[in-house]
């Protein structure tokens, strides 16, 4: 059975045209589009940045880094090339991770290292469950787990893949190949189209 | 090591999650400009990360609203023109960001419509060794005002090295006379080239210097002989 099949098709909470066409007015200068830009990205970006980060004040100042970085390279978003939630979802992550590996924070790193899947919880508890959260669950689900866990650890934990390979007990190589299968998987089921 | 070509290839789902070091980054996005194959997959992971991301959405603290609110209204943005002429520019539009466009574009129409030609006549090369520092994930836009009038747009990447300078709207000079960018460092000043219809690339740029521009005699000289019509800090 398809996994299509079990994900309900139902319209996205922000339609990703909007959001392009409302980044250009933001490009120009404007203000009002801007808070309609901050209203559908303000979530996923803090989500993001707190599940990497954790800490929820550090997440903060990330975060109103990252929305800012929107309000000002506007200009430098290209529809043509991706949706705008992932060129700022993109800008947001990586903000994170920069964060994360220039504070070298030892005691987050053991605390993980010891419970790969803690952190998860904390998060999840306030997350409400979208329809987004299900689909992208069941699509996890259909992974194997040495490709969910590859993908968990970098994209949610921040790890690089030489530290998701030592987490894990694996070969570099191997968790390489996996984040990479694992993601086209997840693209495949998801339909994500671009 | 240099990695091959397979290597870098996987590294694609890596890349995508922030999963790399800055050296291999760097590495795999010089190879992303020659691999259109790379550059799609890159895309697609990209949108399917996101929705990773959009199921670990939590409503941040209201407070912090009305601060980025009113931070937008203190932050100057990377300046957009109009899209046409954006477009007419763009001669590699995948490769040619908005700024670089938009940078030759103002300095085309700055000093006339005689010199357009000109501008298409650019060195492929140059053009594209522009583009990819417009491009570069952590390019930095700075933008200072000349006391020849117009202004100065510094484009430069730290993982890159490079910097590209425009000018727009300086005044004209009297023959003989030419605008000169310098890249200003603590070890001195050395020429990056003369300003005349596009926009320039200055190599082994390193945050921390400066880029100046004087007014020079024709030719362009060693080292500045005027104090500089604008110093903008990379």
């Amino acid at each position: 059975m398809s996994r299509l099949e079990i994900c309900p098709r139902q319209p996205e909470p922000a339609p990703a045209s909007d959001l392009a066409a409302l980044l250009g007015q933001v490009a120009r200068g404007d203000h009002r589009a801007f808070e309609l830009v901050y209203a559908e990205l303000a979530a996923p970006v803090y989500g993001l940045v707190r599940q990497v980060l954790r800490d929820p004040a550090q997440s903060e100042e990330v975060a109103q880094e990252v929305l800012l970085e929107v309000w000002r390279t506007a200009s430098r978003f290209d529809p043509g090339r991706g949706s705008a939630a992932a060129w700022a979802l993109t800008i947001a992550h990586r903000r994170a991770v920069d964060r994360v590996r220039a504070e070298n924070a030892c005691a987050r790193r053991e605390q993980k290292a010891a419970d790969p899947a803690a952190g998860e919880h904390d998060v999840a508890e306030v997350v409400a469950v979208t329809l987004e959260h299900q689909r992208v669950r069941r699509c996890l689900d259909g992974l194997t787990e040495l490709q969910r866990e590859s993908i968990k650890l970098a994209y949610y934990g921040g790890y690089s893949y030489p530290q998701v390979a030592q987490l894990l007990g694996v070969a570099l190589g191997t968790v390489k190949t996996r984040i990479r299968d694992g993601l086209v998987r997840m693209r495949d089921c998801m339909a994500v189209t671009w | 090591m240099k990695a091959s070509q397979d290597d870098l290839h996987v590294l694609t789902g890596s890349y995508v999650l922030d999963a790399i070091s800055d050296a291999e980054r760097e590495e795999f996005e010089r190879h992303l400009q020659y691999c259109p194959a790379c550059e799609a997959e890159v895309r697609g992971l990209r949108e399917t990360a996101a929705r990773l991301a959009l199921a670990r959405a939590v409503p941040p603290p209201a407070r912090m609203e009305q601060r980025v609110l009113a931070a937008t209204y203190r932050t100057r943005q990377v300046p957009l023109l109009p899209r046409d002429q954006v477009r007419a520019a763009r001669k590699f539009p995948r490769r040619l960001g908005i700024l670089a466009a938009a940078a030759s574009v103002a300095a085309a129409v700055a000093l006339g419509v005689s010199q357009l030609s000109t501008q298409h006549q650019l060195d492929r090369a140059r053009e594209s060794a522009i583009a990819r520092v417009v491009d570069a994930p952590d390019a930095r836009a700075e933008t200072a005002r000349t006391s020849a009038g117009g202004s100065v747009t510094v484009v430069a990447s730290a993982a890159l090295r490079e910097a590209v300078v425009s000018t727009t709207g300086m005044a004209s000079l009297p023959s003989g006379r030419v605008y000169q960018v310098w890249v200003i460092s603590p070890s001195g000043a050395r020429s990056a080239g003369l300003v005349h219809d596009t926009s320039l690339l200055a190599s082994a740029v390193v945050p921390g210097d400066r880029i100046g521009v004087t007014v020079e005699p024709a030719g362009g000289t060693a080292r500045p002989t005027t104090n500089p019509v604008a110093v903008v800090p990379v």
